[in-house]
């Protein structure tokens, strides 16, 4: 059998631990890219949204080429454009709805070639009229059809096949019409029409992945909400499985006599860290309130978010304050209007402030002070406040031009239950 | 649901900006192309254009209805500059700016405008407005159901990404609620198991004893005995790995069901035979069919091992005698050897755990311990824990 190789510092192996538990986090094993997950989240629907502004836009196309049909001198290219592109859109249309989530590289790969030979077979029909902004149909629709598989690709593949297809019509452009005051602005507007739809489209999918995304991980944090006073995190249950099992091959080896006794100083250092990091972990665990499972299991929150919390008071707040707190720093941090501007939050929740002899029903008062930066007072969400408000009596100022709230929060006193 | 509402406005918002700033401009460069236009149109449309792209800009991060208006107003305004200022027929790339500007560009708005009534209202009225006021400017140069036709078909698009944006946002809103609840469930599962497995802490216990022994390669112990103790604990981890709890679980510390008798009598057994095989003989004395509550239990049994292995370990005998007694509030451990013993001020009680091992574990559950010794005479070691 195999040991991880021996390490003295096992208080250092654990704070690896922790910072790995980011990564190994619930609501990352469910948002990875490559998770199953991923398409069924709604963007499906999207793509299906797509398929029909796709499909009007086929439609709006196809009279202009009925319109044109009499200039074209031969419109038999044009002609065949037209019908494999339907085709291939149909195809598509079909395949997109079967394969699920992602288009397989091949199929992917096929559907391009296909929409190269309509672009082709337009580009041809209509060269010798030298004017493509104006007469091109077939070719600004294909264009568009990347909109079809939108979803069922990366983003960026979407985005250098539009920027591809761009350039090529572009060059065609270039090389065919001799641009005049007359037809610049058909070439200009024709190829707006091919690029910037698809351009939208990958702007709309990626803020929709993003949405969905970021609310996985509110909702997967919001469980901690439900969290008893001290809580294990999403991963101490493994970790501890994982240093039982450890322990317990190492003691089957010592036992079947697979390790002599006594033992090499290499397997004994493994016993002996292996001992300490679980008597860290049978106490440690349970130190941890649902906040700081909470900021720990979360990307969002992981980044920008720092908690002091030296009593563990955190623990102490009901449901419905916890709920509150959540919401407000959640609030906080996720702003997208300004994606450049760092915020953070640091949370301080503590020490207890000794109440007065009429203090209601026996509580504890527990001062939560929130300090940002980054975050300027008139910036602030509107329900920020509310959710705040359900935590405790709060004050707001400003320090270094952010945002401080200082929330007087009464808890039950563990020693009254 | 609030959240995702707030997302899916962020999400429309940002769709409408990146849509009505590209179509602006594709409609700007349509419109410096040479000859489009009087060179006096730029100046008028030029504000105009200003404001709309403003309008745009401002939509992006802000709900107000103010910069839909602002768009409205501005897109307006460059159609009307344009055909007030061009008099007679349109060329090509002036009708394009028009159409480029209020089929798309303006257009745009639409993607934000339905949410809900107020704002549908609001599309409806900038539709019909703006595509009035463009038919009747350029109905010389163009047919006005040809111009009706291509804004409505703009329009038509961007209402449908607005649209189709808002539906899929209550779907993926619904299983992404189902998945958190999955996750409450695994997360109160991962709880309960963690709990199950820190809950076996005589287990962890005896464990730990034996880790830490061979963390000195085993030295001291004889091998054979070594073997059957690491045998000993595989299999208690075995157990706990499949799903048994050598120890009786304690429910946030209120499980108040009294211990099996035969569980105290194999425990005490066990500690034992585990002194045994490290050279250090227990008797036994005294009643060992004591019902405890099983938190007390654990550290009763935790600081009685304790003591036993500091008998071991720096008394200097080999035998140790454990007398247990009982009466009707207290369950009570004498640990006597007949050793070195020492001066009580002169060990450093740190050194030998006594305090954090033994008195704290004890204190946790309501009890105390009491230890009396001589150079010369002994150690006597008395534990008590309330029944």
């Amino acid at each position: 059998m195999s040991f991880p190789p021996a390490s003295e510092q096992t208080l250092g192996l654990l704070a690896e631990v922790r910072a790995n538990r980011s990564f190994v986090g619930g609501a990352r094993r469910l948002v990875r890219p490559e998770s199953p997950h991923r398409a069924s989240l709604g963007t499906a629907f999207i793509g299906v949204g797509a398929a029909l502004i796709c499909g009007i836009r086929a439609i709006y196309g196809f009279s202009w080429f009925v319109a044109y049909w009499p200039s074209y001198e031969n419109p038999l290219p044009a002609l065949a454009a037209w019908v494999l592109l339907i085709i291939v859109l149909a195809a598509a249309f079909i395949t997109a709805s079967i394969v699920g989530d992602r288009l397989p590289d091949w199929m992917f790969a096929v559907y391009l070639v296909l929409l190269a030979a309509v672009i082709v077979l337009d580009l041809v029909a209509i060269w010798d009229l030298h004017d493509i902004g104006r007469y091109a149909t077939a070719s600004l629709t294909a264009a568009m059809a990347l909109l079809l598989v939108i979803t069922l690709r990366r983003p960026v593949e979407i985005l250098m096949c539009i920027v591809a297809i761009g350039l090529g019509l572009l060059t065609a452009i270039a090389v065919n019409t001799r641009l005049t005051p007359e037809n610049a602005s058909s070439q200009i507007t024709s190829l707006a029409f091919a690029v910037l739809p698809v351009l939208i489209g990958i702007v709309i999918v990626r803020g929709f992945r993003s949405m969905v995304q970021v609310e996985l991980d509110r909702v997967m944090v919001q469980s901690t909400v439900s969290a008893p006073r001290f809580a294990v995190g999403m991963m101490a249950s493994e970790e501890l499985a994982r240093l039982d099992l450890a322990a317990e091959e190492l003691l089957d080896s010592v036992a079947n006599g697979e390790i002599a006794l006594p033992l090499q100083p290499k397997t004994a250092s493994v016993a002996a860290s292996l001992a300490t990091e679980l008597r860290l972990h049978l106490i440690e665990g349970r130190r941890e309130t649902w906040l700081y499972h909470a900021i720990t299991e979360s990307e969002l929150l992981g980044r920008s978010v720092t908690l002091t919390d030296r009593g563990s008071l955190a623990g102490l707040l009901d449901a419905n304050q916890r709920d509150g707190l959540l919401a407000a720093v959640w609030l906080l941090v996720n702003d997208h209007a300004k994606k450049t501007a760092v915020r953070t939050v640091q949370v301080v929740v503590g020490p207890i402030v000794a109440t007065g002899v009429a203090a209601v029903g026996h509580k504890l008062r527990v001062p939560i002070a929130i300090t940002t930066t980054g975050v300027p007072r008139n910036r602030v969400d509107p329900s920020t406040w509310d959710a705040i408000r359900r935590v405790g009596r709060y004050s707001d100022s400003s320090q270094n031009a952010s945002l401080r709230v200082d929330i007087e929060c009464f808890v039950d006193n563990p020693a009254d239950l | 649901m609030d959240h995702i509402l707030k997302e899916r406005d962020r999400l429309l918002q940002r769709t409408a900006r990146v849509y009505g700033l590209s179509f602006s401009a594709v409609a700007l460069l349509c419109i410096l192309v040479p000859g489009a236009v009087t060179p006096g149109t730029y100046l008028a449309a030029l504000p105009f254009f200003a404001l709309l792209v403003v309008g745009q800009y401002r939509v992006g991060v802000s709900r107000s209805l103010v910069w839909v208006f602002a768009q409205l107003l501005g897109g307006i305004g460059v159609v009307l500059s344009i055909s007030l200022l061009n008099p007679g027929e349109l060329g090509h790339a002036a009708m394009s700016t028009i159409s480029q500007l209020t089929a798309a560009a303006v257009a745009s708005i639409a993607v934000v405008l339905t949410t809900d009534t107020t704002r549908i209202a609001v599309l409806g009225f900038s539709f019909a407005t703006l595509s009035a006021v463009t038919a009747v400017a350029t109905a010389d140069s163009q047919s006005p159901v040809s111009t009706v036709g291509l804004i409505t078909l703009g329009w038509v698009l961007s209402s449908i990404v607005g649209i189709w944006i808002n539906a899929g946002v209550p779907q993926a809103a619904r299983r992404i609620a189902s998945i958190g609840r999955a996750h409450r469930a695994e997360r109160q599962a991962s709880e309960m198991e963690a709990q199950r497995r820190q809950s076996a802490r005589l287990l962890h216990d005896t464990v730990l004893a034996t880790l830490t022994l061979l963390a000195h390669s085993g030295v001291g112990v004889a091998p054979a005995a070594m073997q059957q103790q690491a045998a000993d604990d595989a299999k208690l981890l075995r157990q706990l790995r499949l799903g048994a709890t050598p120890v009786p679980l304690s429910s946030g510390g209120y499980n108040l069901e009294p211990v099996e008798e035969t569980v105290l009598g194999t425990t005490l057994e066990s500690v034992k035979q585990r002194f045994g095989r490290m050279g250090l003989e227990v008797s036994w004395h005294g009643t060992g069919q004591v019902l405890l509550p099983s938190d007390v239990l654990d550290a009763f049994l935790l600081a009685l091992a304790e003591c036993l292995e500091n008998v071991r370990r720096h008394s200097g005998v080999t035998e140790a005698h454990v007398t247990i007694v009982d009466d009707a509030t207290t369950v009570r451990a004498m640990i006597t050897d007949a050793g070195v013993g020492f001066t009580l001020d002169d060990v450093d009680s740190a050194r030998l755990g006594f305090k954090e091992s033994v008195v704290a574990r004890l204190k946790d559950v309501g009890g105390h311990a009491r230890l009396f010794s001589e150079p010369g005479s002994g150690t006597t070691v008395v534990l008590e824990v309330p029944r």
